[in-house]
Formats: structure tokens, sequence, C-alpha cells
């Protein structure tokens, strides 16, 4: 059996729930930003998986070009934020986060 | 690209390359030094630019052609491809060696202006902030210049509107002198509006941005009789509409009526800032605009220009006669005479206008560094009722002053009794009264030296084209123009001289008013330099160099796609030169308005202010209307601020009488409801039921409330099991 | 068995075995080191599906510059006192259930759809391709992209700075 599309988006899904469950299992903040980069990882191989065996043009590599941009912008503002946090509540835990809780 | 090209291209990035090198290490360059890099970079670029106009005029019409390289395509949006280039014809040139020439000078003046000055925020000197902003106004307007699209022109548009903005509140700590920034900017923003608009309507319709591209497919959809001119709105066509849009720009930019009221204002910037802002960049921008989208306005869009022109020139002028404040007076002189550029591009005079533009240039920086002189010797003393006799102290710049007096006043003498035709005089004389004349051609001149072309004339370009048989079935019926647009601004011109001769009277001769003033005035060499420089070249802005030039840009194809019969006559007699009848009829009218004016001032002014104080008190009426300048900041004031305020109270009312109202009924009819059913129907059957729903909601809302921790994890997980459930009902039913 | 397929056999084992590792570990170091074997992965699977371009992109930017910013992130906060950060065992439980029926529902999907696919086609100069598509048909995207990523350093350096400097900032955002 040649390698087809159906593998590729296979393989996505597991990078796909892999990283989601590290997004809701991890409470450190930075874990979780490494689950969000693996489910966009996940996205992107399933773009460039399509654009290869599906439509055949290079729009799905450029979808790709722009979430990679996308999450490192993500990633700059996300460990700023990450620093503010524990600059404040001295720790990294997400789950300390809750002041705003009704 | 042809070394023309790239002579302009590098005299535009030579300020660039001067503002990123003061940007970053001006401040360690210091106080002389930054200021002379910002010189010497302005310099170069005018030294290009004559280099660049010696070949131009050395090369024939196929060599001028084959100097022109394709434009590059930058990007393509949506379809549309956009593409960059240098739009190199003769008027590009002579605009770009003006802008060049003059901006130099300016800066050289103002190393010695800014010297002067404290220029020192937190202890630390900003010396070189002023010349870092002046190269980038400089490149903006150079790049402006020579943009080839009306995108490449709305980014340099742009620029030089922040240029101002910097410049005009350059001392930003001052209170007035910020607002004036930001009242410049909003103004002109205005204007932008519009300008945006009809930069959508040419993508939309025309679907180029390039002008002549542009150019092109309106005449291509003229001849189609496209949705641009078969669709109306308001009783206008779609045409029109575009070209009075783009226009919008134009009057913020260069302070036409309604959006004038910025650039008196504006007078808050350091004077050599007011000198390159009314002389070299920004208003000019405003005519350059005009004169480069000229093909693209239908005639009423024409008539439009003009009519906006003539109400400016007008209120400014009147305005300009009561002021004291001698930088108030020249810039009411400046809004007047962009009127008059306006006034004749509207009524066809392309090259008059520009021909204007090119003259004022020089006059009027040369005026306000007279002026900044002036105020820099007297201690910042801008009132002129303080000076006087200041000749005395000052020759350079009172002898200098004068004639960017006499230019501005068009002194010249109206040689029509000799055979060819040929005058003498300054600048403005030629321009003015060639604006004078095309516009009266328009009024009364159909019937009209058609071919009584003034022999002798330099003849640039023979338009045999024009007389083709396409263009004379094209041109419709002719229409001739409002008399009041060639009467009103006749009568203005003998204003002009009035007001200019009172300024330079009240501040250079006579007694000196103010002993304290006349004792401290002296002149700096580093600032009358540029002063002689400049009443040279308003002497040599003649007619015989500036003229031809622009002529030689004329659009031609305007000419013969012109939609308006009357226009294209104009246009074409005043191409070669002003018919005979109407230049005759001229001269016998405006010819010695300034003499009448000059005489005028002296008469009132010559024994000191005593008498002009009489006159005011005998005309109060009409004094008090000038003297805030017909009320246009109240009437924004009031408008403006005051609509806000009505709108609040309307709001308020009805919030107070309607929704109120409405909320205290509500409130009375529950609480009478409420009465009842507490009375009747709670206290006896409800309450144990009531005390339940209350548990049951007590328990539930611990129920809800419990997932709302906080917990960024929980809500991932929350959004997971939607996603499963979707997944899993797809896969599995 | 082809070549690609053992080639894509491996990279998919390499991957997915990372992506677990970050599952379970605890560490935060060891989960950025899996990470690292992930995107690295990914990367050389662009590789194979011809997408030069993008896997020298994945690999600069993601595993250089991201993989790299996340380091960063960990060592300005990794000094924690107290108590270990580990999840409830019945969090992890319920994540693990729903997730595991996410993937059960996907994969179920993927092998029932009968995929219409073209036969790929080797384009001999993609990256000048894809430098036309983003000057040409993305301007408008690419622009923004630019913008925000101006946006974003400003953003970050705004929200990083010092305390000391930042006084009206920490305070309005408390």
């Amino acid at each position: 059996m040649t390698i087809g599309l159906t593998h590729y988006l296979i393989l996505a899904a597991l990078l796909f729930c892999c990283g989601l469950f590290v997004m809701t299992t991890k409470r450190n903040a930075v874990g979780i930003l490494i689950g969000v980069e693996l489910v966009l990882n996940a996205a992107c191989l399933n773009l460039v998986a399509f654009s290869r065996y599906r439509v055949g043009t290079i729009d799905g590599q450029i979808a790709a070009l722009f979430i990679i941009v996308l999450a490192a912008a993500e990633a700059a503002v996300a460990i700023a934020i990450f620093v503010n946090y524990y600059r404040m509540l001295a720790t990294i835990d997400a789950d300390k986060g809750d002041e705003l809780r009704g | 690209m042809s070394t023309i090209e790239l002579l302009l291209i590098t005299g535009v990035l030579l300020p660039l390359a001067s503002f990123v090198l003061l940007a970053f290490v001006g401040s360690k360059l210091g106080k002389p030094a930054s200021g002379w890099v910002a010189v010497l970079a302005m310099a170069a670029s005018c030294v290009l630019a004559m280099v660049a106009l010696v070949q131009w005029q050395g090369l024939d019409a196929a060599g001028r052609a084959a100097a022109r390289s394709a434009p590059v395509l930058w990007a393509t949006l949506g379809g549309m491809p956009i593409k960059f280039g240098v739009n190199l014809d003769s008027l590009t040139l002579i605009m770009f060696f003006m802008v060049t020439f003059v901006s130099t000078w300016i800066f050289v003046f103002s190393v010695g202006y800014m010297a002067g000055h404290s220029d020192e925020i937190d202890g630390v000197s900003k010396f070189h902030r002023f010349f870092t902003y002046l190269s980038l106004f400089g490149f903006s307007m150079l790049l402006l210049v020579i943009a080839d699209s009306l995108l490449l022109l709305f980014i340099a548009w742009e620029l030089v509107g922040v240029c101002s903005y910097l410049l005009i509140g350059y001392y930003f700590h001052k209170k007035s002198a910020s607002d004036a920034g930001i009242k410049a900017f909003v103004t002109n923003r205005v204007g932008d509006f519009g300008f945006i608009i009809g930069l959508g309507m040419v993508v939309l319709f025309l679907g180029d941005l390039s002008l002549a591209g542009a150019a092109e497919k309106f005449h291509h959809e003229f001849m189609a009789g496209g949705p641009l001119f078969s669709r109306t709105f308001c009783g206008l066509s779609l045409a029109t509409w575009m070209g009075m849009l783009l226009f919008c720009g134009a009057i913020g930019k260069s302070a036409q009526f309604p959006l004038h009221v910025w650039l008196p204002d504006a007078m808050e910037g350091p004077t050599p800032v007011s000198a390159l802002i009314h002389a070299a960049t920004m208003v000019a921008a405003g005519v350059y605009l005009t004169a480069r989208i000229f093909v693209l306005l239908t005639p009423e869009a024409q008539q439009f220009v003009a009519t906006i022109g003539c109400i400016t020139l007008t209120l400014a002028a009147l305005v300009a006669i009561v002021q004291t404040d001698i930088k108030k007076v020249l810039a009411y002189s400046t809004i007047s005479q962009l009127g008059y550029m306006m006034l004749g591009m509207g009524v066809g005079a392309w090259i008059a206008a520009l021909f204007h533009l090119l003259a004022h240039a020089f006059f009027k920086a040369l005026m306000f560094l007279g002026s900044g002189q002036v105020i820099e010797g007297c201690h910042h003393e801008q009132d002129m009722r303080k000076m006087g006799g200041l000749i005395r102290k000052m020759p350079v710049t009172a002898v200098t002053f004068l004639v960017g007096v006499l230019a501005i006043a068009g002194v010249g003498i109206p040689a029509v009794w000799m055979p060819g035709h040929t005058p003498f005089g300054l600048g403005g004389y030629f321009s003015k009264d060639e604006i004078l004349a095309v516009a009266w051609h328009r009024v009364y001149g159909e019937n009209h030296g058609e071919n009584e072309v003034a022999p002798g004339a330099e003849i640039q370009n023979p338009k045999s084209r024009i007389h083709n048989a396409e263009a004379a079935a094209l041109r419709p019926e002719p229409r001739t123009l409002n008399p009041l647009l060639f009467w009103i601004p006749v009568l203005m011109a003998y204003v002009t001289p009035f007001y200019m001769m009172r300024c330079w009277w009240l501040t250079f001769m006579g007694k000196p008013r103010d002993h304290h003033v006349h004792e401290h005035a002296h002149e700096s060499p580093l600032m009358y330099v540029p002063l002689v420089v400049l009443a040279l070249g308003t002497f040599v802005s003649s007619y015989y160099l500036f003229r031809p030039l622009v002529a030689a840009a004329a659009p031609h194809p305007f000419l013969t796609v012109s939609y308006d019969g009357a226009a294209a006559e104009a246009a074409e007699a005043h191409a070669t030169m002003i018919s005979h009848g109407a230049h005759a009829a001229l001269a016998t009218r405006v010819g010695l308005a300034f003499a009448v004016g000059f005489v005028l001032a002296w008469l009132i002014y010559r024994k000191g202010l005593a008498v002009g104080e009489k006159l005011a008190v005998a005309l109060k009426p009409a004094y008090t209307v000038l003297v805030h300048k017909f009320y246009f900041d109240e009437l924004y004031g009031f408008v403006l601020i005051g609509g806000t305020m009505a709108l609040n109270a309307i709001s308020y009312a009805f919030d107070k009488f309607v929704v109120d109202g409405l909320v205290n009924l509500s409130a009375f009819v529950t609480e009478r409801l409420s009465w009842f059913s507490g009375m009747i129907v709670d206290q006896g059957v409800v309450d144990g039921m009531v005390n339940g729903v209350g548990r049951g909601t007590w328990t539930l809302g611990g129920l809800v409330r419990s997932p709302q921790v906080g917990r960024i994890r929980n809500y991932i997980l929350f959004a997971a099991t939607g996603v499963a459930v979707v997944v899993l009902w797809i896969a599995f039913v | 068995m082809s070549g690609e397929a053992i080639a894509f056999y491996m990279l998919a084992v390499l991957a997915a075995g990372s992506a677990l590792g970050c599952v379970i570990a605890t560490n935060i170091v060891r989960m950025a080191l899996c990470l690292l074997g992930t995107l690295g992965a990914v990367a050389l699977l662009y590789f194979l599906m011809a997408a030069n371009f993008l896997g020298v992109i994945q690999l600069i930017v993601y595993a250089g510059g991201t993989l790299i910013l996340i380091v960063f992130g960990i060592m300005v906060t990794s000094r924690m006192y107290g108590e270990k950060l580990k999840p409830r065992r019945s969090e992890a439980l319920i994540g693990a259930l729903v997730v595991l029926a996410l993937f059960a529902g996907l994969v179920a999907i993927l092998w029932r759809g009968p995929w219409v696919t073209v036969v790929p086609t080797e384009q001999p100069n993609s990256v000048a391709a894809i430098g036309q598509a983003l000057l040409g048909t993305y301007l408008v995207p690419f622009e923004l992209a630019s913008v925000l990523l101006l946006a974003v350093m400003i953003g970050a350096a705004y929200l990083a700075q010092p305390a000391a400097r930042n006084g009206r900032g920490t305070e309005r955002e408390e």
C-alpha cells in the first residue's frame, strides 16, 4: 500500500489529540502552549497533505506558512503574558489565574 | 531605466538618506552639523534635478519618449496590477527642480533661524529633530512629484500630511502649537476622506491607478458611455462625483474653502516650516494633484473646482486686509493665491495655474523667510503694529521682501501696444494675468480670438491633432461660465497689492512704533543669503523659463477629449499664447491693478496706523467680520461642538422623558400588580411552592457555577468535549 | 515496501512518539524536548511531501524560533515554590476519555471516507511559486501578517518590560 492522504490525516489526528490532551491536563502554562503548538502542527500537516494529494496546488502550503507565522506571533505574546503572570502571581500554574471567577 | 529617471530617483532618495541618518545619529552630530547634512542632501538633489532638466531640454520628442521606462510591477491586488514608476515629463522636472531649489534655501535659512531658538527638551538638545523632519518632508514631496500612480501619489500625500503635523506642532510643549498641528492633520483627513472615496471609484470604474492608464480608460469610458457617465447621483454623473471627490483631497491640502481653517493656525510652526509648507511642498501638493487628475475632471467638476477657488481667493484676500500678524497676512495671501491657482485649473488654464504655482513658490518662500528674519530680528515680535521703520536696520530683508511684494502684486508693464507683444514683468504678473485672461475667454470669448494667436509666441507643440475630425465631433456646444468667475478675481487682483503693500509698509517704512523692538533689530548673513538668492529666483522665474516647460507638459489628450468645447478652446488658445483680444481686454481691467493697490495702501498707511484705525471704526461691521475671519472657526466650533452638545441634549431629553417615563410607568404597573398578586395569591397559596423553586434555583445555580471556575484547562476540556461529540455524531450516527 | 513508505513510517513513529512523550512527560523541559522531536519529524514529513520550502521554514521558525522562545519562557518562569504541578487524577481521566473518543471518531471518519485524490505532481520550483503567490493572490493576508507581526513585536515588548519601567501598565492590568 502506497502512502496516501489517509496516512497523513491519521497521523495528524493523533498529533491533534495529543496536543489537546496536553492542553487539558498540564497545569504549567508553558505546557499548555506546547499543546497548542502540537495542535497547530497537526493542522499544518493536514493542510499540506490536502494540498498535495487532494488539490495539487500550493495553496495549502501558503496557508500552512501563515499558520507558522501566526504560531510564532502567538507564542511570543503568550510568553510575554506568562512572564507577567509569573511576576504577578509568583507561579506558572494556570489554575491560579482565576481571580475573575464569579 | 534612463539616466534622467535615475537622476530623479537618486534625488528622491537623498533626502530620505538624510532623514535616516539624522534619525539615528542626529543627536551625535550635534547642533550645526545635523542641519548641514540636511542642506547637503537637498542641495545634491537640486543639482541632480538641474542636470536632469538640462538633459531633458536637450532631447527631442522621440528622445523624451525613449527616456520614459515602463513602470515596475509592484504587486497584483485582486487582479489589478499595481505599478510604480517615474512620471517623466516637463512638469515633473520643473516641479522637482522648484521643490529642491526652494527647499535647499529654506534649509539653509533654517540653520541660521533654528540656531537662535531654544531647542532643548528635558535638557537634551533636539536641534537635529527639526532637520530630520525637514528631510522627511522633502523626501515625501519629491516622491509625490515623481509618482506616476495615484496610489504612490497617495502614499506620498499622506507622508506629507504626517510631516506637516510633526513640523507645525514642532514646539509641542506649547499648547497652541500642538493644537495647530492636530487641526492641520484632522482638517486634512476630512479632505483625504473624499480623496480615498475618489480613489475607490477610480479602482471600481477604471480599474487602473496609474495616471496615464486611468486617463486612457476614462477617455474610453467617455467614448463608450460607460456607467461612469451614464449613471447619475443627485443629478451629477458619477464621473463628476469622482472628480469632485478626488479634488476634495486637494481642498484639504491646499487649504481651499471650506477646509482652509488649518493654514493660518499652521503659523504656529517655526517660520522656515511656514515657508516650506506655503511655498514648495504641502499646499503645492494640492495644486499638483489637481493638475495630475485634471484629465479626470468633467466640465461640472471643473466648474466646482473653479467655484471653490473663486470663493477661497475672495475670502482670504478680504481677511488678509485686516490681519496685524505679519505671518497671518502671508498665510491668507497664500490661501488667496492658491484660490487663483484652483480657479485657473477650473477654468482650463492648466498651464497658467501651474506657472503661477512655480512663480508663487519663489516669491512666497522669499517673503516667508523675510518675515522669519524680521521676527527673529525683533525678538519674536510678530505684530506689525509694533514694527515700522525696519528698512534702516534690515535693508537686505526690506528690499528682497519688496521684490516678493512686487511679484505677488503682479507688477509689470502691460505692453499690448508693442508689436509681438513683448511684455516685461515679474512672474506673478504673467501667471495671474494669464489665469484671468483664460477666465475672461471662458466667460465672454467664444466669438473672440479664435485664430488670433499672437505672433511671436513660442509654440512648443503644434497641436494639429486637436483639429482632427474626431475631436471636432466630440466637442459639444461650448458652454460659458458664470461671469462672476471672472469679475470677482479681477476685483481681488486689486485687493492683493493693497494688503501686500500694507504689510510691507507697516513693517519696513514709516517711523518705528516700538523702540524696544526697533533697537534690537538686526540681520544675520546665514539668513539673508537665501533671501537674496530667492529674490533673484523671483526675477528669473518668469515667463521665459518656466512657462514653456509647463506648457510642454500640458496633457494633450485632454484637450482633444475635453468634454467641453469652450474649455478646449480656451485651453488651446492659451496653450500657445493668450489670445490677443483676451489679453487686451484684460490689460485695461487689471493691468494697472498693482498701481492702484499700492497707491491706496500708501495713502492710508504712510502716516502709520492712524488712518487705518479710523477706517476700521468707520466700517466697523465689515471690519469685525473680517477680523473674525468670517467666523469660520466659530461656525465650525458651533456646528461640530454645538452639534455634539445638541445631540447630547436631545439624547438626554429622550432618556429623561421617554425612557424614564416608560420605566416609571412599568414600575408603577408592576407595583400594583405585585401588590395584587402578593396580597391575594402569594401569601395564601404559592409561598411554599416559591420557596421550593428558590431552593431548586440555588442548587441549580451552584451546579451551573461549578464549571465556571476560571481555569483555562477546564474550558479547553469543555470545548474538546463539544468537538468530540460532534465528531462522534458524524462518525457513527 | 517503497522507500517513501519506510521514510513515512519512521517519521510518523518519531512524530507520534514525541507527541506521546509530550503527553507523558511531567517535567516541562522534557516536554519541550519532545516537542522538538515532533516539530523536526513534521518538517521532514513536509520534505517528504515535496514542500521543501515549508520544511525549511518549519525548521527555522518553529524549531529555531518558537521553541527557543518556549525554552526561554520555561527558564524565566521555572523557579517554583510549593507543590509540583500535577493534574488531579479525575481530570486526567476525563481528559483522556474525551480525547480518546475524539480520536476514535476521527479515525472512523478518515477510514470510511473514500478520498478523491490527485496524483501528486512534482513542482520543480515551488519556492518561486510560493513567492509569486504570496505577493500576488495572497498579498493582502501577507501584508496583514506583517502588520500583525509588528503589533506582536510592540505588544510583547510592552508586556514583558521590567516592572520598574511599566508602572502604569501593570497597575492598569491589576
